[in-house]
């Protein structure tokens, strides 16, 4: 399937997650107490072999989360081991963090980040999504001829706990049945 | 059909836990699990908060609400982490070895007022069957690992131990070279020696003979024949012959006793010789044993030696407490692989004579010196020390019922001493004919 993005419909995407976005990263400031910046919205179609360059580092953990609804797919998000004490320390946890509280603490990230992610992004468009419990993810090990697609829309923003090590990446796969939905969606609104 | 209360049905025949709370916390509903397992039904634990009904729980429980509700997004709770939030009893009461319910516990939104969330919904899922076949499996795999790490060091000390006793073999086949050797070389010596004797008994002979003549011609006052005697004395270098000729046999007769020493040294430590019991001298044993590692000795080692007098004579096997002092010798003078001083103490002390050797090496760290005695143990590079020394020396000493004991300081030397009874052990003394 080829996908195609024109200038137009990437710039009200972008628009869209920036608004979104900014609500997550608000509640979630509120929830840990503390300053949160985010980046501009990421758009890009990929192929198999881009994306497998995002798992390329040793500095993240990786977890992954599906959703269902409207639209399908996955969300990964690359938790920075660096400044991981400090966020264990705004969500109240026990320090230092022994292996279990640590795993603990990135899933619990993971989903309020992802989580607050997606749910920006699906009522910003209307689309309806149910998410799962996010499981921790070995990604080095998967092969990109591995991957059942050929190309996937990702939608990548990071958040950076200010004062802190700690930063974040938050990436929105869509399965291309998804995008096609989305893409539609993108052109009514563009047309209203 | 009776839609709701078909849903109030399957709600309570459902493996889930199911319980609706409001934004105080209250328990809306709970299904059946929650029931069946807390004794309160539904309708009783309405309105109850349900921090109040679990306050063991209450803070844990209450995070992962509030997360809910301020995100409007659902929250997770894994056995992994969190094995028992609500105090459960395991699904498994009769066979299991589990007490406590294994749950992965799901929050989620489920009713919104305007932008918040209104009402949440948990639910508990019974994990027990899973968690303890992941633990068991963790658990084997532990346990595979520890083993697979045991198996392998025991594989790395088998090889070494053969790498060891290919040395050793080697070691043995030299010896037995030597001693055949020695064994061939030892007549032509001993008609060397006795004929280089006899050589320089008939040369002081020659010489007074000439020295006689000298003085018979000079008694006869011719002065031709004095002539005579002077050329041909000059021609023939007589009078550097006559000085030098002592000295070469007498040079060449030390030369053949060190061989002689050398080649019985040597036969002495082949296992030609076989090992009997007899009274013996340590001192000497040792002074005999440093000849043979003289040539490890010489050039790097100052020797002092401080020996008391009237040392009675040990019952013992000579030629193997001589091979004890050859390793500990050996040894020394491997751990001094620059200048060093080696100091050899002889003492008695009660019923037994002592020996102690020590040198100014480096010592011995700490960590080795549980395993000294072990056999193959060894600091040298594989190939150079067979391990076998210090392991042969102590099971020498302990047939002979003796003691051996290290001291070490590391990084100032290590002193070896060992302790032999005079009267030699019970069961050799009972074993003499």
């Amino acid at each position: 399937m080829n996908l195609q993005l024109t200038e137009l419909q990437r710039d009200a995407l972008q628009e869209l997650m920036n608004i979104s976005m900014g609500q997550a990263a608000n509640a979630l400031a509120q929830l840990i107490d503390a300053k949160i910046s985010l980046s501009i919205p990421k758009i890009s179609l990929v192929a198999a072999a881009e994306f497998q360059q995002i798992f390329s580092t040793d500095q993240y953990w990786f977890t992954r989360q599906s959703f269902l609804g409207s639209v399908k797919g996955e969300v990964l998000t690359l938790l920075a081991r660096a400044g991981i004490e400090t966020v264990g320390g705004l969500l109240h946890y026990a320090l230092p963090l022994d292996e279990r509280s640590e795993k603990e603490l990135l899933l619990e990230l993971a989903n309020i980040l992802a989580g607050a992610c997606l749910r920006g992004f699906s009522t910003q468009l209307a689309l309806p999504t149910k998410v799962s419990m996010p499981t921790l993810f070995q990604a080095a090990m998967r092969q990109a001829d591995s991957f059942r697609w050929s190309s996937t829309l990702l939608l990548e923003v990071e958040f950076q706990l200010e004062g802190t090590a700690f930063d974040s990446r938050i990436v929105i796969c869509l399965e291309p049945q998804s995008v096609e939905l989305l893409l539609e969606k993108l052109n009514k609104l563009l047309e209203d | 059909m009776d839609l709701t209360l078909l849903h109030e049905q399957l709600h309570n025949r459902l493996p889930l836990g199911i319980c609706l709370l409001n934004a105080e916390y209250q328990v809306l509903y709970w299904n059946d699990f929650f029931s069946d397992r807390t004794g309160q039904s539904s309708a009783t634990v309405q309105g109850k908060s349900l921090l109040e009904l679990f306050p063991q729980q209450a803070r844990y429980l209450k995070k992962k609400i509030d997360s809910v509700f301020v995100l409007s997004n659902a929250s997770f709770s894994y056995w992994e982490h969190q094995p028992h939030v609500f105090p459960f009893s395991s699904s498994r009461p009769i066979t299991g070895e589990e007490t406590l319910m294994y749950q992965n516990i799901e929050f989620l939104p489920v009713e919104w007022a305007g932008e918040s969330v209104h009402t949440i919904c948990l639910v508990v899922q019974d994990v027990t069957e899973l968690a303890s076949y992941f633990l068991a499996e963790q658990q084997l795999s532990a346990r595979l690992e520890q083993e697979h790490a045991e198996l392998k060091a025991l594989n790395d000390k088998l090889s070494m131990a053969q790498n060891q006793l290919l040395q050793s073999e080697k070691m043995a086949a030299v010896g037995q070279l030597a001693a055949g050797v020695a064994h061939e070389i030892n007549n032509p010596i001993g008609f060397i020696s006795s004929n280089l004797q006899t050589l320089q008994d008939y040369a002081a002979r020659l010489l007074k003979l000439t020295d006689f003549y000298e003085k018979v011609i000079s008694k006869t006052g011719n002065d031709a024949y004095l002539a005579m005697q002077r050329d041909t004395q000059q021609r023939l270098q007589f009078d550097f012959v006559r000085q030098d000729l002592p000295e070469l046999l007498s040079e060449s007769i030390d030369g053949i006793e060190r061989v002689t020493d050398i080649v019985k040294n040597l036969k002495a430590f082949s296992h030609v010789d076989n090992a009997h019991w007899q009274y013996a001298n340590l001192v000497e044993g040792l002074e005999n044993t440093l000849k043979i590692a003289a040539n490890q000795l010489k050039y790097k080692v100052e020797i002092h030696r401080d020996y008391a007098a009237d040392l009675p004579e040990v019952y013992c096997q000579p030629n193997q407490i001589n091979q004890v002092f050859l390793n500990l010798l050996v040894n020394a003078a491997q751990a001094m692989e620059h200048k060093g001083h080696l100091y050899l103490r002889a003492w008695q002390q009660g019923q037994s004579v002592c020996v102690e050797v020590r040198d100014t090496g480096p010592g011995i760290a700490p960590e080795h010196m549980k395993r000294l005695f072990e056999p193959f143990f060894t600091t040298k590079p594989v190939g150079s020390g067979t391990g076998l020394g210090l392991s042969l020396s102590y099971s020498i000493v302990q047939k002979h019922q003796g003691e051996i004991d290290v001291h070490s300081v590391p990084g100032s030397g290590a002193s070896f001493t060992i302790m032999l009874p005079v009267a030699g052990p019970a069961s050799a003394a009972s074993a003499v004919p």
